[in-house]
């Protein structure tokens, strides 16, 4: 081999290299990484969550993913297993942790979803549009979460907490948000957590 | 500039899970050992819940360093979980992995025992063959004292333990399912520590749901060396209301078996008669930490630095899991997953000459108590003045949420030990 043609190889081998260890990086030489990796025994590796019951945390707003932990930890949303954790990470610095899953790719749910009843849900939605938008993506600005790409699981769970009023009781910004889901069936939840799981 | 072989690129150029993947096909796949020692090495003995994780997690974050997997068994099963293939609500199957995951991470997995650890020489002994390291992590899990159980050594092959899920626990489902209606079913549990607290209540409420499902008339006896249940006790002993068929008698620690008279013997003299026996007996950690010293006086346990987890007998090693005692811990799954990437993260700092962060562990366990219900305990940690101390523990109650959370654990987990 030529010394050019080894140099070609060479720095073609660097920039491949890098190109490989700059996507496994990104977690650990990222300040909130070993702040976060014991997150993924559930929400899975930089917060790609492939269960059905357990929130995709890749890529969610650092604002609604802190006040997840607030409201965890302070016990307004129900879950025994969230608010020790949302305790530790409120020691270990949820600006790191929340800073680290905000910067990693959105991965959606690989839950595989009924095509019926995405289609179901998609009708169904209209209620929904006023608040979370006409694509799921929320506001931050008045506090509305994204949804889209969320395991159908958790999304239906969230909106029976809401309906049998055991997540953030008492919560006054959230009366009509309640009322709302007092009017929708079971079955419907079902079908509109398809639909917004289904969104990207 | 040099050239360098396809090999020692592999080796020196930080490569990612790309190129670990042929790696692991093209360079490693027929190997007994990884030769000699050209970069940083990390070897890593067992492939269970903490040593597979602490395998990843190293290459996850320095992908530079050459990280060699030492596990005998060619595929994982899961022991959480396996409970549940007793009552046959899953099967064995649905939760057995094999290793190709971490391959692809670049890890070097060699399906052979680690025989001897040599801390002066810093290497590892796989028969005749040798393997260096730099830094050593030890998942060795649990071994059995067969000999604490009178009787029990030489009949060591036909009483199950079925407390290492594989064939044992495939063996004792048929047991159960071929035991009379009518049968005496008995299990005992040790004194703690044992491998998974919760986990032989879990187990008496999975066989006692199977018998009052199929075999009405049969009966369960559970004689447990502990005073009381040692893990969610108010939540087990309402559970156990469910099950008239389960007969609990705490302070009844087994020692001595006569197969010929299908008879155990507890330490109060009463003699209990079965028709199956499911006997889980005293444990250790497994034996290669016991030759290599890296017990303490008890001769059973490893005593860690709580951020680290280098042992406190022999610097450079560093134990993690089920063997690890002196941490306010329970022996769990997800705890020995939790101690991998703690330890990982820490000898990757060590390594690089850095100062490892301290990060607490984290557990939560699932026990299935019928069915379709569980229940779960949840502990959060801090490191405080250098040890692990708890923040506090959470139970939940009994109820079909919870074991769909666990079904989402179990999926994300394994996922993360070997995915």
């Amino acid at each position: 081999m030529t010394n050019s043609i080894r140099l070609f190889v060479g720095c073609a081998s660097l920039i491949l290299v890098l190109a490989l260890y700059g996507g496994a990086a990104a977690g650990p030489l990222d300040p909130g990484y070993p702040k976060a990796f014991s997150c993924s025994a559930c929400h899975g590796f930089a917060g790609a969550s492939g269960a059905d019951t357990v929130p995709v945390l890749a890529g969610m707003q650092s604002w609604y993913l802190k006040k997840a932990i607030q409201d965890y930890a302070s016990g307004k949303r129900p879950s025994p297993e969230m608010e020790s954790y949302s305790k530790m990470v409120l020691e270990l610095g949820v600006d790191d942790v929340a800073g680290y899953f905000a910067r990693q790719k959105r991965q959606p749910s690989p839950v595989r979803l009924d095509s019926a009843a995405v289609e179901r849900g998609r009708a169904a939605s209209t209620q929904c549009v006023v608040c979370h938008g006409a694509q799921g993506k929320g506001d931050p600005a008045k506090g509305i979460p994204d949804l889209t790409g969320q395991p159908p699981g958790y999304l239906k769970n969230q909106m029976l907490l809401f309906k049998a009023d055991r997540r953030s009781p008492g919560d006054e910004t959230l009366k009509s948000l309640k009322a709302l889901m007092k009017a929708i069936p079971d079955d419907q939840a079902s079908d509109l957590a398809a639909y917004y799981s289904s969104l990207r | 500039m040099t050239t360098l072989s396809r090999r020692q690129f592999l080796r020196t150029s930080g490569t990612g899970v790309g190129l670990g993947l042929l790696a692991a096909g093209g360079l490693t796949g027929c190997a007994t050992t990884p030769g000699p020692k050209t970069g940083r090495r990390v070897v890593v003995i067992g492939g269970g819940w903490g040593g597979a994780t602490a395998a990843k997690y190293v290459r996850l974050a320095d992908p530079s360093i050459e990280v060699v997997l030492l596990e005998p068994n060619k595929e994982f099963v899961s022991c959480p979980f396996s409970n549940l293939v007793l009552s046959g609500v899953k099967s064995l199957e649905s939760m057995t992995f094999g290793y190709d995951g971490l391959r692809r991470h670049g890890v070097k997995v060699l399906h052979q025992a680690a025989t001897a650890i040599e801390p002066d020489k810093k290497r590892v002994r796989v028969g005749d063959d040798a393997i260096e390291y730099d830094r050593l992590i030890v998942s060795p899990g649990i071994d059995f004292q067969w000999e604490r159980v009178e009787g029990l050594a030489a009949a060591k092959d036909t009483v199950l333990h079925a407390w290492k899920a594989g064939p044992q626990t495939v063996a004792l489902a048929r047991q159960l399912q071929s035991m009379a209606d009518g049968g005496v079913f008995v299990m005992s549990i040790p004194l703690m520590a044992y491998r998974c607290p919760p986990g032989p209540y879990e187990r008496a409420c999975q066989v006692a749901w199977y018998l009052k499902t199929n075999k009405p008339r049969a009966k369960l006896i559970v004689l447990d060396a502990n005073k009381n249940i040692v893990s969610k006790t108010g939540l087990f002993q309402a559970a156990f209301k469910n099950y008239p068929n389960l007969e609990y008698r705490p302070a009844s620690r087994v020692e001595k078996i006569d197969t010929s008279a299908r008879e155990v013997t507890t330490e109060i003299g009463d003699r209990v008669k079965y028709d199956v026996i499911n006997l889980i007996p005293p444990q250790r950690a497994g034996a290669i930490a016991v030759q290599a010293d890296l017990v303490g006086a008890d001769k059973r346990w490893c005593e860690v630095n709580h951020v680290t987890y280098e042992s406190v007998k022999q610097k450079g090693i560093h134990v993690i899991g089920d063997a690890t005692i002196g941490l306010p811990v329970p022996k769990s799954g997800t705890m020995a997953n939790s101690m991998g990437k703690i330890s990982a993260s820490a000898v990757v700092h060590l390594l690089g000459g850095k100062e490892p962060p301290q990060m607490p562990p984290v557990n939560v366990c699932y026990s299935w108590v019928s069915n379709r219900e569980a229940i779960a305990v949840i502990n959060a940690y801090r490191i405080a003045q250098g040890k692990v101390v708890m923040i506090e523990q959470k139970l939940t109650s009994q109820n079909v949420a919870v074991a769909q959370n666990s079904e989402g654990w179990a999926r994300s987990i394994w996922n993360d030990i070997l995915g």
